[in-house]
């Protein structure tokens, strides 16, 4: 029963597109080539990639430069998102690549949301996961993620407490979203060493 | 694949790791995305690179399917959205409402006198707006309740029973001739 019987000309008509000729043979074959041919999941090349040894020559100058501009994101972060009015436990974010290396950029996450017990980072970069990506918390409430991404565009979002997704206010929201979750886009540029608040 | 396996089971399968388990949810749920697209697009090709593309994006996305076994309803938002997408992509490509028009010429070249129903409606369905078109799909050709096809599209039940009304309505007009002649 779908509704229509109601109306015989309706139910006719429904009844005749329920009838559509089914998918050629190799439809599932198709697909599956597809999927065998998606790169594996962020987390797992990020994991490979810290993991992996690498020498990094820093002069003393150039170390000190580093460790200085890294603490002003740091900083700025904090100020912008104690800056910002947390209403009933809404958030705030600013995210910004805080370094880069070889092909990754070192997107550093940060959402205020002194309420929250847990917030994780999901997007299409970690298939959407709502527990791979915990981000840490400081005693403001603020918490924070350093996540190594390659160049390209990403959606994602902030899962509060497991079940809440919220998009960053402070970034583009995703248009189009596939799966009627708030979210947000964030784009890593080739080379890129930093960038502005919402648009990495 | 084994009928018994729920979409639950399958999914969890996938996300531990078993690629292979996800051509079951493909089996499993191509025939009613394939109807679907098909009656949104109009163009039977069109129709299944869409199907494609959602189960690929569905794959990508499985983690965020908060309900595994209830893969197919979180599935078919997925290709609702897929087919808004794939005919906003249409239009800017090819022109304000070129391509429903040729879909339109292509149904209405067909042989003077077909005496085929199923082309009938075929043509009378590219004739329909695009969402009360899939308001009228997802109510009267998959089943949906009201309530469920608000959390597809995004739309309000009153609007979404609107659409659907506008949709029977024209449709009795495109076809009830034809019906008439078949059952007469």
């Amino acid at each position: 029963m779908h509704g229509s019987a109601e109306d015989p000309l309706i139910a006719r008509v429904a009844a005749e597109l329920r009838r559509r000729p089914p998918a050629p043979p190799d439809f599932e074959a198709r697909v599956m080539a597809a999927v065998r041919r998606l790169p594996p999941s962020l987390p797992a090349r990020a994991w490979t990639w810290l993991r992996e040894p690498r020498t990094l020559a820093v002069s003393p100058l150039g170390g000190l430069a580093a460790a200085a501009g890294l603490a002003a994101l740091v900083i700025v972060g904090a100020w912008a998102a104690t800056r910002s009015p947390a209403a009933g436990g809404a958030a705030r974010v600013a995210a910004a690549p805080a370094a880069a290396r070889d092909t990754h950029t070192l997107v550093t996450f940060v959402f205020m949301a002194p309420g929250a017990r847990t917030v994780t980072v999901a997007g299409d970069f970690d298939g959407w996961d709502r527990v791979q990506m915990p981000m840490r918390r400081d005693a403001s409430g603020l918490w924070t993620l350093d996540v190594p991404l390659p160049p390209g565009r990403y959606q994602y979002a902030f899962v509060v407490d497991g079940r809440r997704f919220v998009a960053d206010p402070a970034a583009p929201r995703a248009v189009g979203d596939d799966f009627g979750q708030p979210t947000s886009v964030v784009t890593v540029a080739a080379g890129a060493t930093r960038a502005g608040r919402g648009s990495l | 694949m084994n009928q018994d396996v729920s979409d639950g089971v399958l999914v969890r399968r996938v996300l531990e790791g078993d690629t292979e388990a996800f051509a079951g949810l493909v089996t499993r749920h191509r025939e009613r995305g394939l109807r679907f697209a098909a009656g949104m697009l109009g163009d039977r090709a069109d129709a299944e690179e869409a199907l494609q593309d959602a189960f690929v994006r569905a794959y990508r996305g499985l983690r965020s399917c908060r309900e595994p076994d209830r893969f197919g309803a979180w599935f078919l938002r997925i290709l609702v959205n897929r087919c808004r997408t794939r005919r906003a992509g249409r239009r800017r490509r090819d022109g304000l409402f070129v391509r429903d028009e040729a879909a339109l010429e292509r149904a209405a070249s067909r042989p003077a006198g077909d005496p085929d129903w199923r082309e009938e409606i075929d043509r009378a369905l590219v004739r329909l707006d695009a969402l009360q078109r899939e308001a009228f799909l997802l109510k009267h050709v998959e089943g949906l309740e009201y309530q469920e096809m608000a959390g597809l599209t995004g739309a309000r039940i009153p609007a979404l029973k609107m659409r659907v009304k506008r949709a029977c309505d024209h449709l009795r007009v495109l076809l009830q001739e034809v019906n008439d002649a078949r059952v007469g």
